[in-house]
Order: C-alpha cells, then structure tokens, then sequence
C-alpha cells in the first residue's frame, strides 16, 4: 500500500497525499506563482527538498541549527485577551501584559503597540492614550516596541468616511470622480499616519509597523510610501516595516505612481524595492492561501512568489505567516502542523530574513 | 472575414477598453448580418471574460474593467435595435449582491457585482454588513432569481448559511439559486450549507451564474 502523508487543504480540512500527489501539487502551485508573477519557478531540488519538509513524521518542525532568524508578531499585545473572533485566547490581561508576554515568555525579538481597531484613523481621537500606554511600554520592555496599525483607505470613503465611495462611482461609470476621490483619500490617509507616528514617536516608540498596506488597492499603497517617505526624513533613525495585505496589488485606481512606477497590478517582488526606495528598514511580503487548494499547491506557490521578492529587496523581508497567508490555512487559530511547515520551508527555501 | 475572425475582432475590441473600436467592430459585425444574439455572446461576452482574467492577473485594473463594460454597453445598445423588443430588454438575470452582516470587506463584492452587470445582469448590490434579513427583503423586491454573499472572515461565514436557512423558511429557496465567496468560501462550504454555487474569483462567478440562470 502507498504511504500516505496527513496534510490539510487551505481551509485547514485534514487530507491524506502520498509522495507524488504531494510533489504535483508542489510543482503546480510553484508553476502557477511562475505564470502570474512572471518569475522563475522552483527548482527540482527546491521541490524535493519542500516535499521532504511537508512529510516530515513528526507533528511540528523547526529550522535548523544556525538558521534562526528574527521573529515579531502584530497585534500580538491584544492577542492574549481577544477572544476567537480576533484570533485571542481570551485571558484578561492588559496591553502591556501582552506585550511582555510576548517578549519574555514567547520568545518575539520585536512587538508593537496596537489597539483594538487596528487602523490608523482611529487611532486619532485615542492618540493621548495611544501614547500614555506606549510609554509604560517602553518603560517596562527591552525589545523593540513598535506602533501598528493599518492604512485601511477604506475607512476614509463614504459610509465611514468623507470622500464619495469610489466603488459606487466606477459602477456609475464616474471613473475620473472616482481616481479623485481615491487621490484626495490618499492624501489624507498619508497626513493622518504622519500626524499619529509623530506622536507616538514623541513616546519613545521605536518605529512603526505599516501592516496590511494595499488593503484598499494601489491608492493605499500610494498613501504609505509617501508617509514612510515622510517619516523617514523626520526621523532617520525610525524602524519602519511595510507588511503588505495581498500577493497583488489591486489597481483600483490603475494610474497611480511612485518613483515612476505604476503601483498597480504589482507583485511581491516588485513591491520591495518601492518600500525600500520610500525609506522602509522591512518589507513583509505576503501571498495569500487558496483555501480550496492543498498545503502543498499553497506552500508551492507561496515558496516561489517570496523567493523572487527576497531576491528583488534591497531590505531585509519579513514574511507574513498566519491565518490564510503565507501557505498556512485559513484558521482562526492555525495548526502547529502546518505553520511551522511553512515556516521552515520560508526560512530554509525562500531565505527570508524574518517572520 | 470568417465569423471566427469576426468575433474574435469583437472581443479584442473590448480589451481594448475603447468604446469607438467596440462600436465600429458591432457595426462591422452587423453588415456582415451575424445575429445580434451571437455578437453580443460570442464577441462582446468573451471579451469582457478575457477583461476579467486580465484584472485578476494585475494586467487590467478597475477603471478599464469599467470602461471596457461602458463600450459594451454602447455596443449592445446599437444591436438593441436589431432585436425583438423583449429580446433587447431581457436581462441574463436578477440578482441580489452583497457582503453578510459584521464583515465590512467590499471591494471582492464589488468587483463581482461589475462583472455580473457588465455581463449583462441586472445586479442590485446591496452593500457590505448587510443585515440578513435585507437579503430576503431585496430578493422578493426585486424578485431576483438568484442572491450573491460575500463573507470574508471565518467568523462571518455563517450568515450564508443563515440566509439559504431564511431563504428556505419563507418558501424561496426553489426560485432563487444561491452563490456564495469571499476568501474562506471553499466549494466544500458550498455544498454543506446547501448554497447552488461557489466562485473563487469574478470571471467564475459570471460563469456559474450563466451556467445556473441560463
């Protein structure tokens, strides 16, 4: 009988493959990266070497030795008492408590301060206790505290916002209203996050974490390099990471520019060097997991797309890996099986410099 | 010009996203005497097809999705002439289109209420955390054939399963076809709630909905 291998579909479904399926799969997500991204696919060893990583008998895998790299977490100061709904654990505890948690017992070479929204345009009417909680932190913490939070375009457009709902107005076929209304939401996006590192800078904070940009298409992204752009300038020693929302960015607007390139319809590996040129220190590329897919086909694809945007960063890139990105199912709480999998397999295949 | 040649001009004229080319390749079609039903099928249709894999590839983005849908439109209008009164207004379907309550994700929706209009759909799109029973309410307003949900997050996932329940309830269930989406949707999910159809993506929600309406 054929040995059959215990995997899991993008959903975290349990499935059983055996050595060939497994290879197949590999191959047909690293092709499909390949298409897409107009990049090199893996080769017959990177496969092989990827296959004998998802067969592994025992239930988690790690790195080996010498080949640790830095590990940082986002929203990991309400992680603790969230509840499932935001991927928390449910034990009341307060944000500090989080964040000392997460350096002192979890091992995180850096953490941020985040609050429960978790986009910058709320953070506004908070700021004073954005900041009040950001010096506590620094005050009882060691490893770099960063601020996160996410651009979120979106909350600037109607109803949450004061510019007219671009998606309303392309379906009106008002296109040019609608790349204004994202040009104007942009430029205030890009005002809002300055204004809010500025004071969180006056803090202590250590720099920022621009998590998920590009949520809301190439406007978003438009908005955050501009304001690491500006940051940068301000504070020239600032930690800035941008992580990214996406594998592509979504051209919603199609004609915005940064550095002369048009940012939409972008890949992880032609992101980087545009987060680098801005004055980012990390890009955290992502590629999202195809849930009606097998681990295999994600960690294929995902394997192929972050190998090209580490070979194109002049930064260091830190890979989102969690829930639904990075080859690792979409589970509220994912399995160790398939995280550390995917993990090792950044690390040793991709060669990425964080996670 | 064979036909295929014909239809292929149609569908490059789309991609193109000009409505002057579009419109002198229906005119060209028509002197030709190809039947409006097939211009419009297998040379507008298949061109807005190819515009929506292009878009999910990064090549063509959402104002030439929109553009491309504005100079279809202006073709079929000048076809609407050629056809049987209530031929030229008949719609591929009704449908009711939006983002289940506590999940305010809209651009994914969005996309697919564009491609379903632009594919010749009559597409009401009811927003994002849409209130269950607005689903059912629009449907019977509008008495649409078949209901669009999104759900983007783990969590929210359930309120399909809630509305195929609600829709079963009132008696609907047999008139209106179900399609569900949104990144954790899997075809799996589909089945188990008893919803008619999953699509991963824009151009195979026009798809499955054609293959369920028509």
């Amino acid at each position: 009988m054929t040995t059959e291998y215990a995997l899991r579909m993008g959903d975290g479904k349990r499935i059983f493959l055996t050595k060939e399926q497994i290879i197949a799969d590999l191959e047909d997500g690293s092709a499909d990266a390949a298409d897409l991204g107009e990049i090199q696919a893996l080769s017959g060893d990177e496969i092989d070497k990827l296959a004998e990583i998802l067969m592994t008998p025992s239930r988690m895998v790690g790195v080996e030795p010498g080949k640790e790299v830095p590990v940082t977490h986002d929203i990991g100061t309400i992680r603790i008492d969230g509840d499932q709904g935001n991927s928390g654990v449910g034990i009341p505890s307060s944000r500090l408590i989080g964040s000392m948690m997460h350096e002192r017992a979890f091992g995180a070479d850096t953490m941020e301060l985040g609050h429960i929204d978790y986009s910058f345009k709320p953070v506004k009417p908070v700021i004073a206790q954005e900041m009040q909680t950001m010096e506590v932190c620094q005050q009882n913490m060691i490893v770099p505290l960063l601020y996160g939070a996410m651009p979120n375009m979106g909350l600037y457009y109607t109803p949450d916002g004061p510019f007219e709902n671009p998606g309303d107005l392309m379906k009106s076929f008002k296109i040019k209203e609608a790349q204004e209304s994202m040009e104007h939401a942009a430029e205030h996006l890009t005002r809002d996050m300055v204004w809010i590192m500025q004071r969180l800078m006056s803090s202590g904070a250590d720099g920022v974490n621009f998590d998920t940009i590009g949520a809301a298409g190439d406007g978003d992204f438009f908005a955050s390099l501009h304001a690491i752009e500006s940051l940068r300038k301000q504070y020239p020693d600032i930690y800035i990471e941008a992580g990214m929302a996406g594998e592509l960015l979504l051209g919603l607007h199609g004609e915005m520019e940064y550095d002369g390139t048009t940012l939409a319809g972008l890949w992880p590996h032609q992101q980087a060097p545009l987060a680098a040129k801005a004055g980012a220190n990390i890009f955290g590329p992502v590629v999202n997991t195809n849930t009606s897919r097998t681990s295999p086909w994600n960690l294929g694809r995902a394997v192929t797309f972050i190998k090209a945007a580490v070979e194109a960063s002049p930064i260091p890139c830190h890979v989102n890996m969690g829930m639904g990105v990075g080859g690792i199912p979409m589970f509220e709480t994912p399995t160790i099986d398939a995280v550390s999998r995917a993990s090792k397999a950044m690390v040793e295949i991709a060669g990425v410099d964080g996670i | 010009m064979s036909k295929e040649e014909m239809f292929k001009e149609l569908s490059d004229a789309i991609v193109s996203c000009k409505k002057d080319a579009v419109v002198a390749s229906v005119e060209k079609a028509r002197n030709e005497g190809i039947p409006p039903a097939e211009i419009i099928e297998k040379g507008l249709a298949a061109g807005m097809n190819e515009v929506g894999i292009l878009f999910e590839r990064g090549k063509l983005f959402l104002p030439h999705v929109m553009m491309a849908a504005g100079a279809m439109e202006a073709g079929v209008s000048l076809l609407e002439a050629d056809m049987p009164k209530e031929e030229a207004s008949k719609k591929l379907g009704v449908v009711v289109n939006g983002t289940v309550e506590g999940d305010v994700h809209d651009i994914g929706k969005s996309i697919v209420s564009t491609m379903l209009q632009s594919s010749g759909f009559e597409v009401h799109d009811i927003g994002r955390d849409v209130p269950l029973q607005d689903f059912i309410d629009k449907i019977k307003e509008t008495n649409a054939n078949m209901v669009g949900m999104s759900a983007l997050m783990t969590t929210t996932l359930p309120g399909q399963k809630e509305v195929i329940e609600m829709l079963r309830e009132q008696g609907l269930r047999d008139q209106v076809k179900v399609m569900v989406g949104g990144a954790p949707a899997t075809q799996a999910w589909a089945d188990k709630i008893g919803a008619d159809c999953y699509a991963e993506n824009a151009s195979e929600a026009v798809a499955r909905a054609k293959e369920l309406l028509l």
